[in-house]
């Protein structure tokens, strides 16, 4: 193959891919909504700071869990106990490694019940489903509070 | 401590002195590379909850097991072309230097799922959530992204050189470096880091075999660092150029795992961090404290980018170790030996995508394969840390029976080294018949059953089948014949 065809040809995958990661970025932010505080996002909020604050947690940013948990939930409720969900979770349950190197550890107690707790706050017609695989799990207190 | 030298007075590295094939790739090339293959931002907000201890839990690891494989690696690549295959053959034996290779290989098949699935969880946090709990969507995405990406890689090494540099740059330096500039502005501001980050705070909490299983596993956060290797040919000076490129990486690594987790620690409290599961949304918990909350599906792009970086570097480097030692050697069917116009072992890569296409649908869509797939993370990681006892084993071996082999780099006190990288391996492996979180409450034996069958079946059974059965006319090569811009 000529060097002329060959880098013509580097520059199709070049672009293909900017392309298609641009178009992903676009798409990413026309679909973005930033959740709009009212009156009932903040009931939330302060409800899950007052839940988790019996829980022996530190009391966390109200508005910054409004942002991210609205008044649904958002992400974090969205079939909690579904197979896939739950097995990529498992795997993130892991050491410090981004590549092939990722192996599972024994994760920290709190940080793992502390979704448990958002659960029964936003959706809690879904905890049992969240409940199953948490009680399947071994924990310790790793993190230095 | 570390030098790099050629004395004029000893011949030059075989590799600098032939003129063969031209070079591909510069030295900063395959650092980034090197990087890809290694590091992203996908694991900071795992380690942001450790807080100031994270810095421990990377620089620990990095002195026991990165400095090692990097110092080790480098002046084997300074000295031998071809990447470890290469080094354990000249080291201990041809069979070793197959079975390193394989090792490497192996492994990577149970790695492409789990990525992809993570790569398609992504796009679904940017598309539409609900998407990412679809077994077909996710089949859907996996087979597309990693057949583009063998489609790819079998253009030959610099169009995937170019592209895994750039998914670096991308989708790792420059959000990385978003992070951290947001976090020192945080700082300027006055406010007080979420994370205590004073020196009580330095070691992690210290519960026994936990904290030991979480300190010792990191090790791994390493692994991978010696795999860019095979492509040392392409450089215009190897025996110079890989130490510097192998510099390099290791020190972007360790900027890359470290500085953006302590930056996501100071912003957003461990607790406040777990409150949403997933990658994507601890990101958002960072952003949405700078009210840019629309920055988020932005980094998940640029993740998704790293990602598909790091996977293209995988997909070439082992897969061309494996096809030059068993063209040479004849250890596997010509069939997997064939190459196409560009030089590239595609043979090899398709029957891996195969395999790695099947085991990717059964994740994707038998929910029973997909809740035991963490078990298959460290079963791999296990066959894994056979590479290493291997390579710092032909790199003690090398330096007593070819002390005069010319090499770019001599790592000083070597035995030392090797021996430090040796016993992390071997506290690695032992570790790694630990029961982490996901195994629960079952029982400890079955699961070093299940793990020592594991990297008996993986890591010995079938590379000693292929070598059992291999036929002298197998061998398509004179030792030493390079396929896509190889010396040897």
């Amino acid at each position: 193959m000529s060097p002329t065809r060959f880098a013509s040809e580097h520059k199709w995958i070049y672009w293909g891919a900017i392309v298609l990661l641009v178009g992903l970025a676009v798409t990413g932010l026309i679909r973005y909504e930033a959740v709009k505080a009212n009156n009932e996002t903040r009931k939330k909020a302060e409800q899950l700071q007052t839940e988790l604050v019996k829980a022996g947690y530190p009391s966390p940013d109200v508005d910054t869990v409004e942002q991210l948990l609205g008044t649904d939930g958002g992400v974090v409720c969205e079939q909690p106990g579904n197979a896939l969900k739950a097995a990529l979770w498992k795997i993130q349950q892991s050491n410090g490694a981004a590549g092939p190197g990722m192996r599972p550890v024994i994760s920290d107690t709190k940080a793992l019940e502390v979704e448990r707790i958002v659960l029964q706050v936003y959706c809690p017609d879904k905890v049992d489903d969240f409940q199953e695989e948490l009680n399947d799990l071994k924990t310790d207190d790793t993190v230095r509070r | 401590m570390s030098s790099i030298d050629t004395p004029a007075e000893v011949p030059r590295p075989r590799a600098a002195t032939q003129t063969a094939a031209p070079s591909t790739m510069t030295w900063v090339t395959l650092a980034l590379m090197t990087t890809a293959s290694v590091a992203s931002l996908r694991a900071a907000p795992t380690m942001a909850i450790y807080g100031l201890a994270c810095v421990f839990l990377y620089l620990v690891p990095a002195i026991v097991f990165l400095l090692p494989t990097a110092l080790v690696s480098a002046e084997l690549a300074s000295g031998w072309n071809g990447g470890v295959y290469r080094w354990v053959a000249e080291g201990l034996s041809k069979p070793l230097g197959f079975l390193a290779v394989w090792c490497q290989f192996a492994m990577t098949i149970f790695y492409y799922p789990s990525l992809l699935a993570f790569v398609a969880s992504t796009i679904a946090y940017v598309i539409d959530p609900s998407l990412a709990s679809n077994g077909v969507y996710t089949a859907i995405v996996i087979m597309v992204l990693y057949w583009t990406g063998v489609w790819v890689s079998s253009r030959g090494t610099k169009a995937l050189a170019g592209l895994s540099s750039w998914g670096l740059i991308i989708g790792t330096l420059v959000p990385g470096t978003i992070l951290v500039v947001l976090g020192m502005v945080f700082l300027g501001q006055g406010n007080p880091s979420a994370a205590p980050m004073n020196a009580s705070h330095l070691l992690p909490e210290w519960t026994g075999l936990a904290s030991l299983v979480l300190i010792v596993n990191n090790f791994l956060s390493y692994s991978g660092m010696e795999m860019n290797a095979v492509h040392v040919s392409s450089l215009k000076d190897p025996a110079k150029e890989y130490p510097k490129s192998m510099f390099l990486a290791m020190g972007l690594v360790l900027l890359i795992f470290i500085l953006p987790a302590l930056a996501i620690s100071w912003v957003v409290p461990a607790d406040q961090l777990s409150l949403t599961a997933g990658v994507m949304q601890a990101f958002d918990a960072f952003f949405s404290y700078f009210d840019i909350g629309w920055m988020t599906p932005i980094a998940a792009v640029m993740l998704i980018s790293a990602s598909l970086a790091g996977m293209l570097t995988w997909l070439a480097g082992p897969s061309k170790g494996l096809l030059e030692i068993s063209r040479q050697e004849g250890y596997l069917p010509p069939f997997l030996q064939k190459l196409n116009k560009f030089g590239i072992q595609q043979n090899i890569l398709v029957t891996q995508g195969v395999v790695t296409s099947v085991i990717a649908l059964m994740y994707a869509l038998i929910p029973n394969v997909s809740s035991v797939y963490w078990i298959f993370s460290t079963i791999t990681t296990q066959v894994y840390l056979i590479v290493y006892l291997l390579m710092f084993a032909a790199a003690m071996r090398l330096r007593k029976t070819k002390p005069d082999h010319p090499r770019g780099y001599r790592v000083p006190a070597l035995g030392l080294v090797c021996t430090v990288g040796l016993l992390s391996s071997l506290a690695a492996l032992g570790i790694g018949f630990v029961p982490p979180s996901q195994f629960g409450g079952s029982s400890v034996w079955s699961y070093v059953l299940f793990i020592g069958c594991g990297l008996l079946v993986l890591g010995f059974l079938i590379p000693w089948l292929f070598l059992k059965f291999r036929k002298p006319n197998w061998r398509t090569a004179a030792a030493g014949a390079p396929s896509e811009g190889g010396r040897a």
